[in-house]
Protein backbone atom coordinates (compact mmCIF):
# COMPACT_ATOMS: atom_id res chain seq x y z
CA UNK A 1 0.00 0.00 0.00
CA UNK A 2 2.96 2.30 0.74
CA UNK A 3 4.05 3.74 -2.34
CA UNK A 4 8.16 5.03 -2.44
CA UNK A 5 7.36 7.23 -5.51
CA UNK A 6 4.18 9.19 -3.62
CA UNK A 7 5.74 13.09 -3.28
CA UNK A 8 4.02 14.85 -0.64
CA UNK A 9 5.00 18.71 -0.18
CA UNK A 10 3.40 19.14 3.85
CA UNK A 11 1.56 22.09 2.60
CA UNK A 12 -0.43 21.84 5.56
CA UNK A 13 2.38 21.93 8.27
CA UNK A 14 4.28 24.80 5.96
CA UNK A 15 1.34 27.18 6.10
CA UNK A 16 1.01 26.56 10.28
CA UNK A 17 4.80 26.81 10.22
CA UNK A 18 4.48 30.40 8.21
CA UNK A 19 1.34 31.68 10.09
CA UNK A 20 3.48 30.89 13.51
CA UNK A 21 6.34 33.30 11.58
CA UNK A 22 3.56 36.12 11.26
CA UNK A 23 2.35 36.15 14.19
CA UNK A 24 5.85 36.42 15.70
CA UNK A 25 6.73 39.62 13.42
CA UNK A 26 3.67 41.17 14.59
CA UNK A 27 4.90 40.42 18.21
CA UNK A 28 4.28 37.76 20.58
CA UNK A 29 2.11 38.34 22.82
CA UNK A 30 3.20 38.15 26.72
CA UNK A 31 1.51 35.12 28.10
CA UNK A 32 -0.81 36.75 30.86
CA UNK A 33 -1.90 34.14 33.75
CA UNK A 34 -4.95 34.37 35.31
CA UNK A 35 -4.94 36.64 38.93
CA UNK A 36 -5.99 33.96 40.72
CA UNK A 37 -3.63 31.82 40.03
CA UNK A 38 0.04 31.68 41.63
CA UNK A 39 3.06 32.65 39.36
CA UNK A 40 6.49 31.11 38.99
CA UNK A 41 9.47 31.89 37.70
CA UNK A 42 12.21 29.25 36.42
CA UNK A 43 15.27 30.83 37.97
CA UNK A 44 18.86 30.57 37.33
CA UNK A 45 21.98 29.29 40.35
CA UNK A 46 22.11 32.55 41.47
CA UNK A 47 18.33 34.09 41.45
CA UNK A 48 17.83 30.58 42.85
CA UNK A 49 19.99 30.80 46.24
CA UNK A 50 18.83 34.79 46.71
CA UNK A 51 15.24 33.41 47.08
CA UNK A 52 16.45 30.00 49.80
CA UNK A 53 18.91 33.25 51.10
CA UNK A 54 15.22 35.11 51.66
CA UNK A 55 13.54 32.19 52.68
CA UNK A 56 15.71 31.04 55.70
CA UNK A 57 16.15 34.67 56.79
CA UNK A 58 11.82 34.85 56.53
CA UNK A 59 11.64 31.98 59.05
CA UNK A 60 14.79 33.62 61.14
CA UNK A 61 12.82 36.35 61.74
CA UNK A 62 9.76 34.65 62.71
CA UNK A 63 12.00 32.42 65.60
CA UNK A 64 13.36 36.25 66.66
CA UNK A 65 9.36 37.52 66.94
CA UNK A 66 7.37 34.82 68.29
CA UNK A 67 9.11 30.75 68.73
CA UNK A 68 6.52 29.55 66.57
CA UNK A 69 7.88 29.60 62.85
CA UNK A 70 5.50 28.23 60.00
CA UNK A 71 6.01 28.28 56.16
CA UNK A 72 3.46 28.99 53.52
CA UNK A 73 3.53 27.08 50.43
CA UNK A 74 0.60 26.62 47.80
CA UNK A 75 -1.74 23.99 47.90
CA UNK A 76 -1.30 21.58 45.36
CA UNK A 77 -4.58 19.80 46.22
CA UNK A 78 -6.96 18.87 43.49
CA UNK A 79 -9.25 21.49 44.61
CA UNK A 80 -6.67 24.24 43.98
CA UNK A 81 -6.21 22.72 40.09
CA UNK A 82 -7.32 25.26 37.84
CA UNK A 83 -7.55 25.12 34.00
CA UNK A 84 -7.01 28.45 32.49
CA UNK A 85 -8.74 28.07 29.27
CA UNK A 86 -7.41 31.39 27.40
CA UNK A 87 -3.58 29.59 27.33
CA UNK A 88 -5.28 26.26 27.47
CA UNK A 89 -2.92 25.52 30.75
CA UNK A 90 -3.45 23.29 33.79
CA UNK A 91 -2.26 26.24 36.94
CA UNK A 92 -2.20 26.01 40.54
CA UNK A 93 -5.03 28.13 42.51
CA UNK A 94 -3.96 31.08 45.59
CA UNK A 95 -4.96 28.64 47.98
CA UNK A 96 -2.29 28.49 50.43
CA UNK A 97 -1.62 26.40 53.36
CA UNK A 98 0.60 26.81 56.32
CA UNK A 99 3.03 24.29 57.74
CA UNK A 100 4.22 24.72 61.91
CA UNK A 101 7.08 23.69 62.97
CA UNK A 102 6.37 23.12 66.13
CA UNK A 103 3.21 21.09 65.76
CA UNK A 104 3.84 17.38 66.53
CA UNK A 105 1.76 15.87 63.31
CA UNK A 106 4.14 18.24 60.98
CA UNK A 107 7.59 17.84 62.86
CA UNK A 108 8.97 14.90 60.80
CA UNK A 109 7.35 16.46 57.77
CA UNK A 110 9.11 20.03 58.44
CA UNK A 111 12.13 18.56 59.17
CA UNK A 112 12.40 16.29 55.73
CA UNK A 113 11.23 19.86 54.15
CA UNK A 114 14.31 21.58 55.81
CA UNK A 115 16.83 18.80 54.57
CA UNK A 116 15.45 18.45 50.72
CA UNK A 117 16.22 22.84 51.39
CA UNK A 118 19.56 21.90 52.71
CA UNK A 119 20.64 19.57 50.03
CA UNK A 120 19.10 21.97 47.46
CA UNK A 121 21.47 24.99 48.21
CA UNK A 122 24.33 22.76 48.53
CA UNK A 123 23.60 21.45 44.98
CA UNK A 124 23.48 25.41 43.72
CA UNK A 125 26.34 26.56 45.64
CA UNK A 126 28.56 23.34 44.00
CA UNK A 127 26.70 23.87 40.66
CA UNK A 128 25.59 20.22 40.46
CA UNK A 129 22.58 18.64 39.70
CA UNK A 130 21.14 15.47 41.87
CA UNK A 131 18.46 13.26 40.85
CA UNK A 132 15.16 12.32 43.06
CA UNK A 133 16.56 9.17 43.82
CA UNK A 134 19.91 11.02 44.64
CA UNK A 135 18.11 12.92 47.30
CA UNK A 136 16.31 10.15 48.90
CA UNK A 137 19.31 8.13 49.45
CA UNK A 138 21.55 11.33 50.68
CA UNK A 139 19.10 10.96 54.23
CA UNK A 140 17.17 7.54 54.24
CA UNK A 141 16.35 7.00 57.43
CA UNK A 142 15.24 10.55 57.96
CA UNK A 143 12.66 10.31 54.57
CA UNK A 144 12.21 6.69 55.06
CA UNK A 145 10.43 6.05 52.40
CA UNK A 146 11.18 7.74 48.17
CA UNK A 147 7.63 9.05 48.62
CA UNK A 148 8.20 11.30 51.14
CA UNK A 149 11.54 13.02 49.63
CA UNK A 150 9.66 13.59 46.17
CA UNK A 151 6.91 15.09 47.90
CA UNK A 152 9.27 17.41 49.82
CA UNK A 153 11.03 18.45 46.29
CA UNK A 154 7.71 19.09 44.85
CA UNK A 155 6.96 21.43 48.35
CA UNK A 156 10.31 23.24 48.38
CA UNK A 157 9.94 23.79 44.14
CA UNK A 158 6.54 25.52 45.28
CA UNK A 159 7.66 26.98 48.03
CA UNK A 160 10.53 29.35 46.41
CA UNK A 161 7.56 29.58 43.57
CA UNK A 162 9.90 28.19 41.27
CA UNK A 163 10.30 25.08 38.89
CA UNK A 164 11.93 21.88 40.08
CA UNK A 165 14.91 22.26 37.39
CA UNK A 166 15.65 25.75 38.98
CA UNK A 167 16.44 23.38 42.67
CA UNK A 168 18.66 21.37 40.43
CA UNK A 169 17.20 18.03 41.38
CA UNK A 170 16.39 16.93 37.80
CA UNK A 171 14.43 13.94 36.33
CA UNK A 172 16.49 10.64 35.19
CA UNK A 173 17.53 11.16 31.81
CA UNK A 174 14.50 9.12 29.68
CA UNK A 175 13.68 10.37 26.42
CA UNK A 176 15.86 11.20 23.14
CA UNK A 177 15.63 13.29 20.40
CA UNK A 178 16.68 13.31 16.60
CA UNK A 179 16.80 15.25 13.35
CA UNK A 180 17.67 18.66 12.21
CA UNK A 181 19.21 20.26 15.13
CA UNK A 182 22.47 21.63 16.61
CA UNK A 183 22.60 22.46 20.26
CA UNK A 184 25.21 23.74 22.84
CA UNK A 185 25.55 21.52 25.66
CA UNK A 186 28.36 23.58 27.77
CA UNK A 187 31.63 23.73 25.74
CA UNK A 188 30.24 20.89 23.24
CA UNK A 189 28.73 21.24 20.16
CA UNK A 190 26.44 18.87 19.29
CA UNK A 191 24.57 17.24 16.43
CA UNK A 192 21.33 15.44 16.58
CA UNK A 193 21.70 14.07 12.90
CA UNK A 194 24.94 12.86 13.27
CA UNK A 195 24.15 10.63 16.32
CA UNK A 196 22.98 7.41 14.47
CA UNK A 197 18.98 6.55 14.80
CA UNK A 198 19.38 6.47 18.70
CA UNK A 199 19.66 10.50 18.79
CA UNK A 200 20.61 12.23 21.79
CA UNK A 201 19.26 11.43 24.86
CA UNK A 202 17.60 14.66 26.29
CA UNK A 203 19.85 15.78 29.35
CA UNK A 204 18.13 16.42 32.83
CA UNK A 205 20.00 19.33 33.14
CA UNK A 206 18.44 21.47 30.50
CA UNK A 207 20.18 24.64 32.17
CA UNK A 208 23.60 23.18 30.30
CA UNK A 209 22.00 23.66 26.86
CA UNK A 210 21.55 25.61 24.34
CA UNK A 211 19.98 25.80 20.48
CA UNK A 212 22.27 27.03 17.99
CA UNK A 213 21.03 25.94 14.93
CA UNK A 214 18.37 24.06 12.72
CA UNK A 215 16.69 24.26 9.91
CA UNK A 216 13.70 22.05 10.65
CA UNK A 217 10.11 22.89 9.51
CA UNK A 218 8.18 20.88 12.23
CA UNK A 219 8.55 18.76 15.75
CA UNK A 220 7.20 15.20 15.78
CA UNK A 221 6.92 13.72 19.35
CA UNK A 222 6.42 9.83 18.85
CA UNK A 223 5.14 7.67 21.97
CA UNK A 224 6.68 4.87 21.42
CA UNK A 225 10.13 3.78 20.77
CA UNK A 226 9.17 1.38 18.47
CA UNK A 227 7.70 4.05 16.03
CA UNK A 228 10.86 6.35 16.96
CA UNK A 229 13.09 3.39 15.53
CA UNK A 230 10.85 3.15 12.24
CA UNK A 231 11.26 6.91 11.78
CA UNK A 232 14.78 6.92 12.75
CA UNK A 233 15.65 3.83 10.67
CA UNK A 234 13.97 5.55 7.53
CA UNK A 235 15.69 9.06 8.69
CA UNK A 236 12.58 10.83 8.21
CA UNK A 237 13.81 13.79 8.82
CA UNK A 238 16.36 14.01 5.81
CA UNK A 239 13.22 14.10 3.47
CA UNK A 240 10.59 15.39 5.84
CA UNK A 241 13.24 18.12 7.67
CA UNK A 242 11.60 17.78 11.01
CA UNK A 243 13.17 17.12 14.96
CA UNK A 244 11.70 13.44 16.60
CA UNK A 245 11.29 13.65 20.26
CA UNK A 246 10.56 10.37 22.29
CA UNK A 247 9.93 9.96 26.23
CA UNK A 248 9.08 6.22 25.69
CA UNK A 249 5.60 7.00 27.71
CA UNK A 250 4.39 10.17 29.31
CA UNK A 251 7.44 12.85 28.99
CA UNK A 252 8.74 13.35 31.77
CA UNK A 253 9.98 16.68 33.35
CA UNK A 254 12.97 16.91 31.07
CA UNK A 255 11.48 15.73 28.06
CA UNK A 256 8.67 18.27 28.27
CA UNK A 257 10.81 21.16 29.53
CA UNK A 258 13.22 20.56 26.33
CA UNK A 259 9.99 20.45 23.89
CA UNK A 260 8.58 23.57 25.78
CA UNK A 261 12.14 25.19 24.76
CA UNK A 262 12.01 23.90 21.39
CA UNK A 263 8.57 25.01 20.17
CA UNK A 264 9.15 28.61 22.18
CA UNK A 265 12.97 29.53 20.44
CA UNK A 266 12.52 27.99 16.94
CA UNK A 267 8.36 28.32 16.91
CA UNK A 268 7.99 25.39 14.96
CA UNK A 269 4.49 23.44 14.59
CA UNK A 270 4.53 20.57 17.08
CA UNK A 271 2.64 17.25 16.49
CA UNK A 272 2.12 13.84 18.63
CA UNK A 273 2.16 10.88 17.48
CA UNK A 274 0.54 8.29 19.80
CA UNK A 275 -1.43 5.20 20.28
CA UNK A 276 -4.82 5.54 19.27
CA UNK A 277 -6.39 4.50 22.61
CA UNK A 278 -7.50 6.90 25.60
CA UNK A 279 -3.68 6.51 27.48
CA UNK A 280 -2.07 8.02 24.08
CA UNK A 281 -5.00 10.84 24.09
CA UNK A 282 -3.74 11.30 27.74
CA UNK A 283 0.26 11.49 26.64
CA UNK A 284 -0.71 13.96 24.25
CA UNK A 285 -2.89 16.18 27.06
CA UNK A 286 -0.12 15.88 28.67
CA UNK A 287 2.63 17.86 26.57
CA UNK A 288 -0.32 20.52 26.07
CA UNK A 289 -1.56 21.60 29.13
CA UNK A 290 0.71 19.92 31.84
CA UNK A 291 0.06 17.32 34.49
CA UNK A 292 -2.21 18.07 37.32
CA UNK A 293 0.46 17.11 39.96
CA UNK A 294 2.64 19.58 38.43
CA UNK A 295 0.52 21.81 37.65
CA UNK A 296 2.34 24.80 39.23
CA UNK A 297 5.49 24.38 36.65
CA UNK A 298 2.63 23.68 33.37
CA UNK A 299 3.76 27.35 31.68
CA UNK A 300 7.33 25.73 32.11
CA UNK A 301 6.33 22.52 31.01
CA UNK A 302 3.27 22.68 28.60
CA UNK A 303 3.33 22.86 25.02
CA UNK A 304 -0.08 24.20 23.94
CA UNK A 305 0.38 24.85 20.19
CA UNK A 306 0.75 20.77 19.97
CA UNK A 307 -1.57 19.09 17.72
CA UNK A 308 -2.35 15.35 17.85
CA UNK A 309 -1.80 14.37 14.39
CA UNK A 310 -2.54 10.58 15.11
CA UNK A 311 -3.29 7.73 15.51
CA UNK A 312 -6.91 9.05 15.57
CA UNK A 313 -9.91 6.44 15.61
CA UNK A 314 -11.47 8.21 12.05
CA UNK A 315 -8.03 6.91 10.99
CA UNK A 316 -8.79 2.78 11.64
CA UNK A 317 -10.85 3.51 9.13
CA UNK A 318 -9.56 6.01 6.36
CA UNK A 319 -6.43 4.00 6.17
CA UNK A 320 -8.25 0.76 6.22
CA UNK A 321 -6.84 -0.88 9.31
CA UNK A 322 -7.85 -4.59 9.52
CA UNK A 323 -9.88 -5.77 12.23
CA UNK A 324 -7.26 -8.15 13.24
CA UNK A 325 -4.56 -5.52 14.17
CA UNK A 326 -7.68 -3.55 16.27
CA UNK A 327 -8.01 -4.31 19.62
CA UNK A 328 -11.15 -4.35 21.76
CA UNK A 329 -11.41 -1.32 24.56
CA UNK A 330 -11.42 -2.98 27.78
CA UNK A 331 -13.09 -0.98 31.05
CA UNK A 332 -10.33 0.98 32.32
CA UNK A 333 -10.16 2.24 28.39
CA UNK A 334 -14.05 2.66 28.49
CA UNK A 335 -13.51 4.38 31.87
CA UNK A 336 -10.39 6.39 30.74
CA UNK A 337 -12.21 7.71 27.23
CA UNK A 338 -14.94 8.70 29.41
CA UNK A 339 -12.84 10.86 31.62
CA UNK A 340 -11.11 12.26 29.31
CA UNK A 341 -14.49 13.49 27.54
CA UNK A 342 -15.30 15.05 30.28
CA UNK A 343 -12.13 17.07 30.99
CA UNK A 344 -12.93 20.71 29.99
CA UNK A 345 -9.86 21.31 27.71
CA UNK A 346 -11.51 18.02 25.71
CA UNK A 347 -15.21 19.68 25.95
CA UNK A 348 -13.47 22.78 24.36
CA UNK A 349 -12.28 21.00 21.46
CA UNK A 350 -15.07 19.66 19.26
CA UNK A 351 -12.37 17.53 16.81
CA UNK A 352 -10.97 15.95 20.10
CA UNK A 353 -14.40 15.08 21.79
CA UNK A 354 -15.91 13.89 18.49
CA UNK A 355 -12.84 11.22 17.89
CA UNK A 356 -12.72 10.21 21.41
CA UNK A 357 -16.39 9.49 21.16
CA UNK A 358 -16.46 7.67 18.03
CA UNK A 359 -13.44 5.61 20.27
CA UNK A 360 -16.19 4.82 22.74
CA UNK A 361 -19.21 3.92 20.52
CA UNK A 362 -16.75 1.80 17.87
CA UNK A 363 -14.83 0.42 21.84
CA UNK A 364 -11.69 -0.15 19.63
CA UNK A 365 -8.02 1.00 19.91
CA UNK A 366 -5.07 0.53 17.62
CA UNK A 367 -1.11 0.87 18.61
CA UNK A 368 0.95 2.86 15.71
CA UNK A 369 2.37 -0.19 15.16
CA UNK A 370 -0.90 -1.48 13.46
CA UNK A 371 0.50 0.42 10.32
CA UNK A 372 2.76 -2.23 9.92
CA UNK A 373 -0.12 -4.52 8.38
CA UNK A 374 0.32 -2.13 4.96
CA UNK A 375 4.20 -2.66 5.01
CA UNK A 376 6.67 -1.68 7.60
CA UNK A 377 7.13 1.53 5.47
CA UNK A 378 3.70 2.61 5.37
CA UNK A 379 3.89 4.71 8.06
CA UNK A 380 6.74 7.02 7.21
CA UNK A 381 5.90 6.98 3.14
CA UNK A 382 2.36 7.12 3.57
CA UNK A 383 0.57 7.87 6.56
CA UNK A 384 2.65 10.95 8.20
CA UNK A 385 3.27 12.62 4.88
CA UNK A 386 0.14 12.96 3.60
CA UNK A 387 -1.25 13.75 7.33
CA UNK A 388 1.90 16.41 7.43
CA UNK A 389 0.44 17.39 3.76
CA UNK A 390 -3.81 17.34 4.07
CA UNK A 391 -3.61 19.51 7.45
CA UNK A 392 -5.62 15.97 8.89
CA UNK A 393 -4.57 16.92 12.85
CA UNK A 394 -6.48 17.81 15.99
CA UNK B 1 16.85 33.04 16.39
CA UNK B 2 17.97 34.59 13.84
CA UNK B 3 15.55 33.42 10.91
CA UNK B 4 17.06 32.49 6.98
CA UNK B 5 14.67 32.05 4.49
CA UNK B 6 15.60 29.91 1.94
CA UNK B 7 14.42 30.36 -1.80
CA UNK B 8 12.38 26.74 -1.86
CA UNK B 9 10.22 27.80 1.02
CA UNK B 10 13.33 26.26 4.08
CA UNK B 11 13.95 28.34 6.93
CA UNK B 12 17.38 27.69 8.79
CA UNK B 13 17.11 29.50 12.66
CA UNK B 14 20.72 30.55 14.19
CA UNK B 15 21.14 31.49 17.91
CA UNK B 16 21.08 35.44 18.59
CA UNK B 17 24.38 36.88 18.77
CA UNK B 18 22.99 38.24 22.07
CA UNK B 19 23.02 35.01 23.41
CA UNK B 20 26.74 34.01 22.06
CA UNK B 21 27.92 37.28 24.15
CA UNK B 22 27.51 34.94 27.21
CA UNK B 23 29.19 32.04 26.08
CA UNK B 24 33.04 31.02 27.19
CA UNK B 25 35.45 32.97 25.69
CA UNK B 26 36.75 30.53 23.09
CA UNK B 27 33.21 28.83 22.40
CA UNK B 28 32.22 31.44 19.40
CA UNK B 29 35.19 30.78 17.26
CA UNK B 30 34.44 26.89 17.66
CA UNK B 31 30.60 27.76 16.50
CA UNK B 32 31.93 30.14 13.42
CA UNK B 33 34.13 26.97 12.26
CA UNK B 34 31.57 24.30 13.22
CA UNK B 35 28.82 26.07 10.96
CA UNK B 36 31.02 27.29 8.43
CA UNK B 37 32.16 23.99 7.85
CA UNK B 38 29.06 21.60 8.67
CA UNK B 39 26.13 23.25 8.01
CA UNK B 40 26.88 25.97 5.28
CA UNK B 41 27.63 23.60 2.31
CA UNK B 42 24.14 21.43 3.27
CA UNK B 43 22.00 24.61 3.04
CA UNK B 44 21.87 24.36 -0.83
CA UNK B 45 20.99 28.18 -1.13
CA UNK B 46 23.65 30.41 -2.46
CA UNK B 47 21.95 33.54 -0.99
CA UNK B 48 21.21 31.86 2.35
CA UNK B 49 25.05 30.82 2.55
CA UNK B 50 25.73 34.07 1.55
CA UNK B 51 24.16 35.94 4.80
CA UNK B 52 24.64 33.56 6.89
CA UNK B 53 28.63 33.63 6.11
CA UNK B 54 27.99 37.82 6.78
CA UNK B 55 26.21 36.93 9.98
CA UNK B 56 29.36 34.53 11.19
CA UNK B 57 31.63 37.22 10.33
CA UNK B 58 29.51 39.60 12.04
CA UNK B 59 29.81 37.26 15.24
CA UNK B 60 34.10 37.02 14.73
CA UNK B 61 34.64 40.81 14.29
CA UNK B 62 31.80 41.54 17.13
CA UNK B 63 32.33 38.76 19.76
CA UNK B 64 34.74 36.56 19.61
CA UNK B 65 38.01 38.27 18.95
CA UNK B 66 37.14 41.68 20.85
CA UNK B 67 36.30 39.05 23.93
CA UNK B 68 39.39 37.07 23.99
CA UNK B 69 41.62 40.35 23.57
CA UNK B 70 39.47 42.33 26.26
CA UNK B 71 40.64 39.10 28.55
CA UNK B 72 44.32 39.12 27.29
CA UNK B 73 44.45 42.88 27.85
CA UNK B 74 43.31 42.70 31.36
CA UNK B 75 44.97 42.61 34.67
CA UNK B 76 43.10 39.07 36.08
CA UNK B 77 45.92 36.45 35.61
CA UNK B 78 43.67 33.89 36.39
CA UNK B 79 41.25 34.54 33.72
CA UNK B 80 44.25 35.53 31.53
CA UNK B 81 46.09 32.18 31.85
CA UNK B 82 42.50 29.98 31.61
CA UNK B 83 41.49 31.67 28.10
CA UNK B 84 45.62 31.19 27.28
CA UNK B 85 45.23 27.21 28.04
CA UNK B 86 41.74 27.27 25.83
CA UNK B 87 43.66 29.34 22.68
CA UNK B 88 46.34 27.04 23.14
CA UNK B 89 44.05 23.93 23.27
CA UNK B 90 42.43 25.32 20.31
CA UNK B 91 45.33 26.44 18.33
CA UNK B 92 46.61 22.77 18.51
CA UNK B 93 43.07 21.58 17.03
CA UNK B 94 42.57 24.13 14.38
CA UNK B 95 45.50 26.93 14.58
CA UNK B 96 42.95 29.09 11.56
CA UNK B 97 40.85 29.92 14.42
CA UNK B 98 43.18 31.93 16.55
CA UNK B 99 45.52 33.85 13.80
CA UNK B 100 43.63 36.82 14.54
CA UNK B 101 44.57 36.83 17.93
CA UNK B 102 48.52 35.36 17.28
CA UNK B 103 49.85 39.58 17.64
CA UNK B 104 48.07 39.75 21.04
CA UNK B 105 49.59 36.76 22.56
CA UNK B 106 53.44 37.76 21.12
CA UNK B 107 52.36 41.39 22.80
CA UNK B 108 51.78 39.40 26.31
CA UNK B 109 54.33 37.20 25.94
CA UNK B 110 57.14 40.24 25.73
CA UNK B 111 54.93 42.26 28.63
CA UNK B 112 54.25 39.56 31.23
CA UNK B 113 56.61 38.10 33.66
CA UNK B 114 54.96 35.97 35.19
CA UNK B 115 56.38 31.95 34.10
CA UNK B 116 53.08 30.62 33.79
CA UNK B 117 51.71 33.19 31.57
CA UNK B 118 54.56 33.31 29.54
CA UNK B 119 54.63 29.34 29.19
CA UNK B 120 51.17 28.65 27.66
CA UNK B 121 51.85 32.24 24.97
CA UNK B 122 55.23 29.91 24.08
CA UNK B 123 53.19 26.96 23.53
CA UNK B 124 50.56 28.75 21.24
CA UNK B 125 53.16 30.69 19.62
CA UNK B 126 55.55 27.40 19.03
CA UNK B 127 51.92 25.83 17.19
CA UNK B 128 52.46 28.74 14.82
CA UNK B 129 56.15 28.55 14.45
CA UNK B 130 55.58 24.56 13.77
CA UNK B 131 53.11 25.45 11.55
CA UNK B 132 54.81 28.03 9.50
CA UNK B 133 57.74 25.30 8.80
CA UNK B 134 55.26 22.09 7.71
CA UNK B 135 54.32 24.95 5.02
CA UNK B 136 57.68 25.40 4.16
CA UNK B 137 58.66 22.15 4.70
CA UNK B 138 55.62 21.42 2.13
CA UNK B 139 56.91 24.08 -0.22
CA UNK B 140 60.84 22.75 -0.19
CA UNK B 141 59.40 19.23 -0.66
CA UNK B 142 57.53 20.33 -3.87
CA UNK B 143 60.61 22.14 -5.02
CA UNK B 144 63.01 19.21 -3.63
CA UNK B 145 60.57 17.02 -6.24
CA UNK B 146 61.62 19.37 -9.50
CA UNK B 147 64.97 19.12 -8.80
CA UNK B 148 65.28 15.74 -8.48
CA UNK B 149 63.29 15.67 -11.92
CA UNK B 150 65.42 18.04 -12.71
CA UNK B 151 68.46 15.96 -11.80
CA UNK B 152 67.68 12.77 -13.17
CA UNK B 153 67.16 14.87 -16.76
CA UNK B 154 71.18 15.93 -16.40
CA UNK B 155 69.76 19.73 -16.29
CA UNK B 156 71.24 20.33 -12.85
CA UNK B 157 74.74 19.42 -11.51
CA UNK B 158 75.43 16.68 -8.77
CA UNK B 159 76.93 19.65 -6.59
CA UNK B 160 73.48 21.67 -6.79
CA UNK B 161 71.22 18.77 -6.23
CA UNK B 162 73.25 17.61 -3.09
CA UNK B 163 73.22 21.59 -2.14
CA UNK B 164 69.79 21.59 -2.57
CA UNK B 165 69.12 18.36 -0.57
CA UNK B 166 71.21 19.15 2.07
CA UNK B 167 68.81 22.23 2.80
CA UNK B 168 66.05 20.14 2.81
CA UNK B 169 67.25 17.42 5.33
CA UNK B 170 68.27 20.22 7.68
CA UNK B 171 64.86 21.81 7.06
CA UNK B 172 63.11 18.52 7.85
CA UNK B 173 64.93 17.69 10.48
Amino acid sequence: MASKNESWDLKATKQLYQEYLNRSLKGQKRKILPVETVEIDDLNKTEALTRIREFTESIIEKIYQNGRPSIFLPSRTTGNIIWDEENDLLLLGKQIMEKQFHSLASVADMTRLMKVLEKVNELLLKDLHATKREIFYSAVTLFGDQKNSDKCIEDVASMLYTTRNSTHIVASAKGSCVGRLRIRDRNDIIDLEGLGGGGWTISPMLDNIEIIESDAEFILVIEKDAAMMRLAEARFWRKYPCILLTAQGVGNVAVRMFLKRLSKELNLPVFSLVDSDPYGHYIHSVYLRGSKRLSYESPFLATPKIKLLGVLTRDLDKYKIPNSVRIPMNKQDIKRTTDLLNEDFVKKNKNWEEDLKLALKLKIKAEIQAFSSHGFEFLTDRYLPEKLTTGDWI
Amino acid sequence: MRIFHKKDGGIVQLIDKDEIKEWPVELPLIFIEYIRKNKLPNYNDKNVEKEIEQYLDDILTEIAIPRMISVLDGDDETEIKTVLERIDDLAKKKLELVQPIKSYIEKLDKKSSKKDINKVCGSILSTFIKEENKKKLAEKRKLMRQIEQEFLEGKISDKDYSKARKEYLIMKE
